[in-house]
């Protein structure tokens, strides 16, 4: 299983997934940092607080600045770990790669393991660097939140879409053509991305009560089908500690509703994404124990 | 042990919903047998390899290789395959795909740093191993997946068109490491359409068409079955093949001049060629005295014996087989 691992980290290095990857993020980096340096220019600065409001202000601009970068980087890990796993199966299936491989003394689940272990370490530790990226970045123009244990809670789930976008997506390799694959997650993945975005908008859309229950219960079945924005929401909701300062600042950013974290899913949703991606997981590698190659 | 096939597959069956696969399909491979799959396109014979390595599962029968349970890691330890369709992973060096099948065998480094280099050198891409597997040719990759297969020292080795991709050198060369193979006591299964192969290399075949297993046999045996002698007479008269058919008890035949001796005919004059299917030279020589007691001339006698493609030919000829539909 080592082997497949380190396998998948070569193949990543060596296509130059990896390289792009971070040349890109090191180019949004930069321009994240001027959007940082001009949301935190109204900062009273870190020894000048007099009172409670100008405490408000800057913990609102690095909440902004925050939710905003982590909007971002969501989106790069989410495709991250599509774009590096969609076609695993039937691609290497299509290209006669597997068929060469498969005949060695080697369980197929271990396979299927090493190869989900590879993507998600790498988008893991993609995410990591990422994370802290943001977080320095914000913390040199406005104040960011420092309590230990909110800040693992909150990479966690940060990182958490990896493993569950990496299961589906295998999961579906093993079903789909490798095009058929691409399609489908990325679908799948904005249908998740549309619920946790219309959820978010749904309070400034002034709809009557009957017609903003029926979006909510389709925001929620969007959500459920793939819950990745979902557990973005939660990730930003741990990061600022939403549920224990509750009502004594508005994080709804005014208009700018796209990055309202003022809305978040529940623990127990948080439970049924965890259940998702280990079923989707394990249906992925039984599926695979008997596919025909 | 020793009395263990190779390959023991009883009525092996692989059922596609688009009606495709094979059925009841029954062999026996003995260890260091060299076995030739023959059948047209579409017959099911990579469905069956694919069986054998485990990368297909059946939909009936059982088969064993070395006595262990197809697809099992024990069986799997002892083979090696080279895929008909076959790509390797393209970032990788050659000799890193090779190490890469080394470590899945789990050979020791030390080992495998001795004999990949070797392997290379031997499959003829000895001096490309540092190169990228993108850089190579179809022929090299084709050289590359026999190195591959053949890291881990298999008791059984299923070759699934081995020379496809090669030039006629290469494919030389490729027959060449099989024979050493032989000689050192390998089993192989080998599946190719080119006959020439089987006919040298292997010890038995059999011809699948449809799924199924159309005819199998000693590879000597198919081909000694028939020798046709050609006689190219001048002078001839139609009354001559009566004469012989009547007084010799043969089956004598008039075929179109020159037909399976590379000659053309000749038009216009009395020169044909006969065929006939005799035992021994004394025969022939016994049917020579005959025709030239007949004032005939007889200008050229060749005996012909019979080339696996035509038994294949002659075989599948008539037969509807899958992959006229592709």
């Amino acid at each position: 299983m080592s082997t497949i691992l380190e396998m998948t980290w070569k193949e990543m290095l060596r296509k130059k997934v990896m390289l792009l990857t971070l040349l890109l993020t090191f180019v949004f980096l930069i321009a994240f940092w001027f959007v940082a340096d001009t949301v935190g220019k109204n900062d009273p600065g870190a020894g000048s607080i007099h009172n409670g409001s100008e405490l408000f202000t800057r913990f609102t601009n690095g909440a902004f600045i925050l939710s905003l970068g982590y909007f971002f980087g969501a989106f790069v890990i989410a495709f991250l770990a599509i774009f590096s796993s969609f076609s695993v199966i039937a691609g290497e299936a299509e290209q006669g790669v597997m068929q060469a491989l498969l005949p060695r003394p080697l369980p197929r689940w271990k396979w299927y393991l090493g190869r989900w272990l590879g993507f998600v370490t790498l988008g893991v530790s993609y995410a990591f660097i990422l994370f802290l990226a943001i977080l320095l970045i914000t913390n040199v123009h406005a104040s960011v939140p420092r309590d230990p244990a909110a800040l693992v809670k909150s990479f966690l789930l940060f990182a958490s879409v990896v493993p569950l976008l990496i299961s589906v997506s295998m999961l579906g390799s093993g079903i789909f053509s490798a095009l058929g694959n691409g399609v489908f997650m990325t679908m799948l993945y904005g249908a998740g991305f549309l619920g946790g975005m219309l959820d978010k908008l749904s309070g400034s859309l002034r709809l009557e009560n009957d017609a903003l229950n029926v979006l909510h219960n389709l925001t929620g079945i969007m959500s459920m089908l793939m819950p990745a924005d979902a557990l973005q929401r939660r990730m930003t909701a741990e990061l600022f500690s939403l549920n224990e300062i509750g009502g004594l600042v508005s994080l709804s950013n005014g208009g700018f509703s796209i990055i309202n974290i003022s809305a978040y899913p529940s623990v127990s949703f948080i439970v049924y994404a965890v259940c998702y991606t280990v079923i989707a997981f394990a249906i992925g590698i039984l599926h695979f124990q008997r596919k025909d190659l | 042990m020793s009395s263990v096939p190779a390959i023991d597959a009883n009525a092996l069956t692989k059922e596609y919903t688009n009606g495709r696969g094979c059925r009841d399909v029954t062999i026996t491979v003995g260890k260091g047998e060299a076995f030739g799959f023959l059948g047209p396109n579409g017959a099911g014979k990579s469905t069956f390899v694919k069986m054998l390595v485990g990368l297909i599962s059946p939909t009936g029968g059982n088969a064993s290789i070395l006595g262990h349970p197809l697809g099992s890691l024990e069986a799997k330890a002892k083979m090696g395959y080279l895929p008909e369709l076959y790509r390797y992973q393209e970032w990788l060096t050659g000799e890193e795909v090779v190490r890469l099948h080394a470590r899945l065998c789990r050979i020791e480094k030390t080992l495998a740093d001795r004999r990949i280099p070797q392997l290379l050198q031997e499959v003829g891409i000895g001096q490309r191993g540092k190169d990228r597997v993108k850089h190579y040719s179809k022929g090299m990759q084709q050289r590359l997946g026999l190195a591959c297969a053949l890291v881990n020292e298999p008791e059984i080795i299923f070759l699934d068109e081995p020379s496809s991709a090669l030039d006629p050198i290469g494919r030389m060369e490729v027959r060449m490491i099989l024979e050493r193979l032989k000689e050192r006591g390998i089993t192989i299964f080998l599946n190719s359409h080119l006959l020439e192969d089987v006919e040298v290399l292997c010890d038995r075949m059999a011809l699948l068409n449809n799924g199924a297993v159309l005819r199998h046999g000693k590879v000597s045996e198919i081909l000694s079955k028939r020798t046709s002698w050609h006689f190219k007479v001048g002078g001839y008269t139609p009354f001559l093949l009566s004469w012989l058919n009547e007084h010799t008890g043969l089956t004598i035949r008039q075929t179109a001049a020159g037909q399976g001796t590379g000659q053309e005919p000749e038009l216009g004059s009395s020169v044909v060629w006969l065929e006939a299917e005799l035992d021994n030279e004394e025969q022939a020589g016994w049917l020579n005295g005959l025709i030239v007691e007949q004032g005939m001339t007889l200008y050229e006698v060749t005996r012909k014996q019979e080339r696996l493609e035509e038994w294949f030919m002659d075989a599948v000829s008539g037969l509807s087989h899958r992959g006229e539909s592709e």
